[in-house]
């Protein structure tokens, strides 16, 4: 086997350089981010003479001697290569790079890194396919597993060469946070993959009598698949030129996605409004409450980013540790809450995140001290939190009767006396070796019963004095005792009716933002 | 800063001091059920198409002072027993307008039975009313509720429109 021969085949069968050096195996990027060197080493004089400057209207083939290789592309047509339809040749680059530039002027991501993904047509997987096939059928010891990717090439040739032209250096999809995606379509995509339906005909009337299970008739996939174990003669014998018949229009890039990786935010927001829910209250389609907590919190952030209203609520995104009622203030060091950012331009200066607090705070409803850039995996703890983390409340509670402790006249007026804080602040019902002074079983809240499961859940009541809860409690409920269904509430602890007059989390604790 | 939650709330204003089911639940009432004066049932409707069952003030039970237990066995059906399964509260019984929710027996072996007067999915009778039935005369509108149903959206919001609502009851025994 010898890397010339490959290459020099390759090249006649109608393969652009860049394909050719695929079919050498070579692996290492800087072998493609300058193709016509790295080609030179492998061209024999024949095919130089071809490849030279011409300009690409001329460049027609005339190199079909003793190889089978298809006959020669119409005269004044660039020599499209007939494996990766044009997508690796630079001549076709302009398109694409012009949609790029396009798409950046919109969008001004500040990264100075980029990576790159290409999805290209799916007949190029069968036309590489053949190309292999005939490589393993003419070379002695040419073993087709390898071919250098066609995405893995491109994006090293492609992407090499779009640097300067969007001033950012290429890097690898795992260290740069902006993904640029190419799609191409190729006009006779469909067509060209039409005999893979009588290579491996069991195959495909399968898949048509579940249609329903496979709505697309070709994917990358089932093409793979169908292509598995073909041999040379299967493909001569469904077409003539061997399925690698001359390309008369480059594919064509489509569209130029730009996204950049989500950033996150991590704060604390105190609650000052009992008239606030922490998202929008929106009944079938109508605003129950004008504002919420999130979009309170969203406003700057949206403003800094030029996002519009609707695009802020598909692009940002509240992740809270918990949630209070409407009517519940949350006060101390506030609630920990993160921000998602998806398709960020750029991060936020600490300045800015400065000034978004200072605006979020003006409302008078919301203070949030400080917002702090944190990573995906922390919203690990904010989630672990929510089950772990304890809660102190505070609540006005009225007594409605008389206790039936004591033995008055129950038309007497009701007062709260000094044994009902005492029977409060010394009430135990679990062991003394216990943190929790009160274990409570708690059905299901009636609010929530018609969304949620009925189950008796079991919560501590660590202290009453100080009326520490934890996680999970619902605390309204724990002190009228919801008709009964938590219990012991606060109501039996006193022996008399309770209710109560209003609630504040006093305190949230979980040690966020991280850092 | 300090956020005094004494100060956080208007304490002269009366609607904090609304009961639990006043201020979650709107009161229907359907009057002499089954042609039985004084037969009156009330249903207290959740926003959220959960409705409680319980005996409306006007219900003759509220004039005798007998002793008497309530009784969940209806024929072969035990409503204690009911129990719901996940968020579609898979296995509950089924109940109609008809469908007796429970019986109260007097110890002088007269009894009487509570008729739902709603369709929908029993969610869980109130089990204390076994231990202490006196709840049922005490709070028949809090802790004495009977029993909790969930309707559709549909069946929920139309007999909530079909009946009468709570002043339309007030103003029916003042007249
Ligand atoms: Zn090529």
């Amino acid at each position: 086997m010898n890397d010339k021969n490959i290459f020099n085949f390759c090249k006649q069968a109608g393969c652009c350089d860049t394909c050719s050096l695929r079919y050498l195996g070579l692996k290492s990027p800087t072998f493609y981010e300058d193709i016509k060197k790295s080609a030179q080493r492998y061209k024999d004089e024949k095919t130089e003479v071809l490849d030279s400057e011409k300009p690409p209207d001329d460049s027609n083939k005339e190199t079909t001697d003793d190889c089978d290789s298809p006959p020669p592309a119409k005269k004044l047509k660039p020599n499209l290569c007939v494996v990766c339809l044009g997508i690796l040749q630079e001549e076709t680059w302009n398109d694409s790079f012009n949609m790029v530039k396009e798409v950046l002027e919109r969008k001004k991501y500040t990264s100075n890194t980029f990576a790159c993904a290409l999805s290209s047509p799916i007949a190029t997987i069968l036309r590489e396919k053949a190309m292999a096939l005939r490589l393993e059928k003419e070379i002695l010891d040419y073993y087709s597993n390898i071919v250098t990717p066609l995405k893995e090439a491109w994006k090293w040739s492609f992407g090499t060469k779009l640097a300067p032209v969007i001033d950012k250096k290429l890097d690898s999809g795992a260290v740069s946070p902006l993904l640029i995606t190419f799609s191409y379509d190729y006009l006779d995509d469909l067509q060209e993959l039409e005999i893979l339906k009588k290579i491996a005909a069991p195959l495909f009337e399968s898949r048509r009598q579940q249609h329903k299970r496979f709505a697309t008739e070709f994917t990358r996939r089932v093409v793979e698949q169908a292509l598995q174990n073909v041999t040379v003669d299967a493909l001569k014998a469904a077409s003539e030129s061997c399925c690698m018949a001359p390309v008369d229009t480059a594919a064509k890039c489509v569209s130029v996605v730009c996204t950049h990786s989500p950033l996150y935010l991590g704060g604390r927001y105190i609650k000052l409004s009992r008239d606030l829910p922490q998202t929008p209250w929106i009944l079938s389609g109508k605003r129950v409450m004008p504002s919420s907590v999130q979009e309170i919190i969203f406003q700057p952030i949206a403003d800094l980013y030029g996002m519009s209203e609707a695009e802020a609520e598909t692009r940002l995104k509240l992740i809270a540790a918990g949630r209070e009622d409407v009517d519940v203030r949350c006060l101390g060091q506030g609630r920990p809450f993160a921000i998602e950012i998806t398709d960020p331009q750029r991060q936020l200066t600490t300045e800015e995140l400065e000034k978004a607090c200072k605006l979020i705070s003006s409302t008078g409803d919301v203070i949030v001290r400080t917002l702090v850039p944190i990573v995906k995996d922390d919203l690990a703890l904010l989630k672990k939190g929510e089950e772990t983390k304890t809660k102190t409340y505070e609540a006005i509670c009225i007594k409605l009767t008389c206790s039936e402790f004591d033995q008055i006249d129950p038309n007497a007026p009701i007062t709260v006396t000094d044994v009902d804080l005492k029977r409060i602040n010394t009430y135990r019902n679990t062991p003394l070796s216990n943190k929790a002074r009160i274990e409570i079983s708690q059905a299901t809240p009636i609010r929530v019963l018609h969304r949620r499961p009925l189950l008796t859940r079991i919560r501590h009541i660590i202290d009453v004095h100080a009326t520490k809860v934890s996680a999970g409690t619902y605390v309204k409920e724990w002190v009228h005792g919801e008709l009964g269904r938590t219990r012991p509430a606060l109501a039996h602890i006193l022996g008399a009716r309770a209710d109560l007059l209003a609630l504040d989390v006093t305190a949230v604790n979980l040690a966020w933002p991280p850092y | 800063m300090e956020y005094n939650i004494l100060q956080s709330i208007n304490l002269e204003d009366l609607s904090h001091f609304k009961s639990f089911t006043d201020r979650y639940f709107s009161k229907r009432y359907v009057l002499n059920v089954n042609g039985i004066e004084n037969n009156d049932i009330m249903l207290m409707f959740h926003s959220n198409r959960i409705t409680l069952i319980s005996l409306a003030p006007s219900h003759f039970f509220f004039k005798k002072t007998d002793q008497y237990k309530i009784n969940f066995s209806i024929g072969n059906i035990d409503r204690l027993t009911n129990s719901v399964k996940g968020k579609g509260k898979k296995g509950g019984q089924m109940l109609t307008a008809n469908s007796v929710i429970c019986k109260i027996e007097y110890d002088d072996g007269t009894m009487f039975a509570i008729p739902c007067c709603m369709k929908g999915t029993l969610i869980e009778v109130n089990k204390e009313l076994t231990k202490n039935p006196e709840l049922l005369r005490e709070q028949p509108d809090s802790n004495g509720f009977i029993a909790i149903m969930l309707s559709s959206i549909a069946i929920s919001d139309s007999t909530k429109s079909e009946l009468l609502n709570h002043e339309e009851y007030v103003k029916t025994f003042n007249s």
